[in-house]
């Protein structure tokens, strides 16, 4: 019996480490390309949450169905935000200070806006799969974690396609590598910068669907949580790696949910800041990384 | 004008502003305005002004500062209420506390930018929650502590001396050599260590001064609201209300925390009052536009523009 509790753990570690490392990469990429760390990502997450429940309400649309959608109306919406504030946080003298700082701002503006249209006790989507569990090899495992688990497997390969064989995907790789180098060779940084926001925003969003399908419940107040479990992810993954943040989510997944069984309940989050301090001091290039950033 | 004589009239001009301020806030009670607007103000000038001496001369932001606050608070409550020692005592513990932990946090001195800011905000969570799972005997778990010592005027006043040896601190540091050390630093850290600063000892000076003064203002907040518990005492918002306030009026100036603090909570009075519902949207785009258009704070864009005005304010 606790071999097969385990086991059961390890799985759900691996699915919403899955999810945890999409959020460390949508952060990956901003910071990559901006070096800036979007205080306000979780927020997106949450935000996110919402959309399909708020899409089913109106419409009767499908969660799955609704993605495509979600990560349309909030790369708009990142593009925007971008074009909005980064131009000119540029120009402060200490951008990373500046805009660190305004994100925060933007943090409490989407908190606070999600507080005013949601109120403050946490929901869930109301949407079953049939059947709700599925049996695969001994083990109970819910529908919904598998299709997020599908799901988020497809979005991996998306991006990593986009990334690695797209020309807008080598150049913000590029971007990333050697953000001088690029502008040389007569790259619009900025142009590139918002497109990339656009879409970190939107994947930020589109896990957030994915989050909602998995967890019970949300609320307007887990933003801050997310983000801080994805700034974890992307020092686990080594920053400025979106397969290495994968890579972290998953471990930091499996740490979570190893703690929730062995800990006590109150204590466990411990674990996840405590693996933050541990890499940075540690290891500051990422548990797979070489280069540190710091 | 000479260096010497214009170095006089700043001081006295400073000295005079000081002795203005001081009397407003001793008189205040005695007028019998508010004593929850003097006390709080003075709060957050002394925190707004403490997180200065480490932000604003070093360059480092740190998002944990409520680290400090909490642990003030939790020393100075445990021992009025469960040694049953006299407040004073407790003071004298917030202190040692701040300054111990400060000491423990130092390694993440080598760190530097957002990473040190993470770190930081990870340390004081990782506090809050050891905190609230210590033993009710020790710590009451998570509701708390009441210390049964509720003499608010005392506390206010206790809080006044500490705001005014913190602004006369960070007067001191401004044109000491430990302050230009510093700069040096926040400037250029690797030319600063081969001018031959010590750049590590000079950073952990600034980080202990920093400390403590959170952790002595943890403490007498305890003492004014007669309770801790570990959600509001490690709470993010007192690092970030601290930052903000400090960034607003200009980090690195000594007058630039007290001006942003007023400034703000003026700001965020008018919102409460005439905004009650959007009121945390509205401080949050207060936040992304003063970052838009004022980076550099309130007394900051003034000096940039003014030089002059250094010899006055500063």
């Amino acid at each position: 019996m606790t071999t097969l509790l385990l086991f059961q753990t390890l799985v759900s570690g691996i699915i919403l480490g899955a999810l945890y490392g999409l959020i460390g990469c949508s952060l990956t990429i901003i910071y990559g390309t901006m070096r800036v760390v979007n205080f306000a990502h979780g927020d997106f997450v949450v935000a996110g949450c919402y959309a399909p429940l708020v899409l089913l309400g109106l419409l009767g649309l499908n969660p799955l169905l609704s993605i495509p959608l979600v990560f349309i109306g909030f790369f708009g919406l990142g593009m925007a935000l971008y074009y909005l504030i980064m131009p000119r946080l540029r120009r402060a003298d200490d951008p990373e200070l500046a805009s660190f700082l305004s994100f925060y701002g933007v943090s409490l503006m989407a908190g606070a806006a999600m507080l005013y249209f949601f109120d403050a006790d946490t929901r869930s989507l109301n949407y079953s799969f049939h059947p709700s569990v599925l049996h695969i090899a001994g083990l109970l495992i819910p529908t919904a974690r598998v299709v997020a688990l599908a799901a988020g497997l497809v979005l991996i390969a998306l991006l990593t396609w986009f990334l690695y064989r797209t020309l807008p995907g080598k150049a913000l790789r590029a971007t990333i590598m050697n953000p001088g180098a690029i502008g040389i060779i007569g790259v619009d940084i900025n142009r590139l910068s918002g497109l990339a926001f656009g879409m970190a925003i939107g994947l930020a969003a589109v896990t957030g669907v994915l989050i909602a399908l998995v967890f019970p419940a949300f609320g307007p107040f887990s933003g801050m949580d997310f983000t801080l479990i994805g700034f974890v992810v992307i020092v686990l993954g080594g920053l400025g790696h979106p397969v290495g943040a994968i890579l972290g989510g998953v471990f930091y997944g499996l740490a979570e949910q190893l703690s929730i069984l062995f800990l006590p309940q109150s204590l466990s989050p411990v674990v996840g800041f405590a693996l933050l301090i541990g890499t940075v001091m540690l290891r500051p290039a990422g548990l797979f990384g070489r280069v540190g950033l710091r | 004008m000479s260096v010497e004589s214009s170095g006089r009239l700043q001081a006295m001009a400073w000295i005079g502003l000081l002795l203005i301020g001081i009397a407003c806030f001793v008189a205040a009670p005695a007028l019998g305005l508010s004593l929850a607007f003097w006390f709080y103000l003075a709060l957050w000038i002394t925190l707004a002004s403490g997180l200065n001496i480490m932000s604003g001369f070093t360059g480092y932001l740190p998002f944990g500062y409520a680290a400090f606050y909490g642990i003030g608070a939790y020393a100075a409550a445990i021992c009025v209420r469960k040694l049953g020692l006299n407040i004073a005592f407790g003071l004298a513990a917030a202190a040692v506390a701040g300054a111990v932990l400060s000491l423990i946090f130092a390694r993440t001195l080598n760190l530097r930018g957002i990473y040190f800011s993470m770190v930081s905000l990870a340390l004081a969570a990782i506090c809050r929650i050891l905190v609230a799972n210590l033993p009710d005997w020790m710590a009451g778990g998570s509701f708390g502590i009441t210390l049964g010592v509720g003499y608010r005027l005392g506390s206010y006043y206790a809080l006044l001396v500490v705001m005014v040896a913190t602004l006369l601190t960070v007067t001191w540091l401004a044109r000491s050599r430990l302050g230009m050390a510093l700069r040096a630093i926040r400037d250029d850290p690797d030319t600063a260590e081969v001018m031959g600063i010590n750049v590590g000892r000079a950073r952990l000076k600034a980080w202990m001064i920093s400390a403590v003064i959170a952790a002595l203002t943890g403490a007498i907040e305890a003492w004014y609201s007669n309770v801790v518990d570990a959600d509001t005492a490690f709470d993010l918002l007192i690092s970030t209300k601290a930052i903000i306030y400090a960034v607003a009026g200009g980090l690195g100036t000594v007058l630039g925390p007290v001006i942003g603090v007023i400034v703000m909570l003026f700001v965020d009075d008018m919102i409460w009052q005439r905004f009650p519902v959007l009121n945390v949207f509205l401080l949050g785009l207060v936040i992304v536009l003063l970052m838009m258009f004022l980076p550099r704070g309130i007394l900051g864009t003034l000096l940039w523009h003014k030089p002059r005005l250094r010899r006055v304010l500063f």
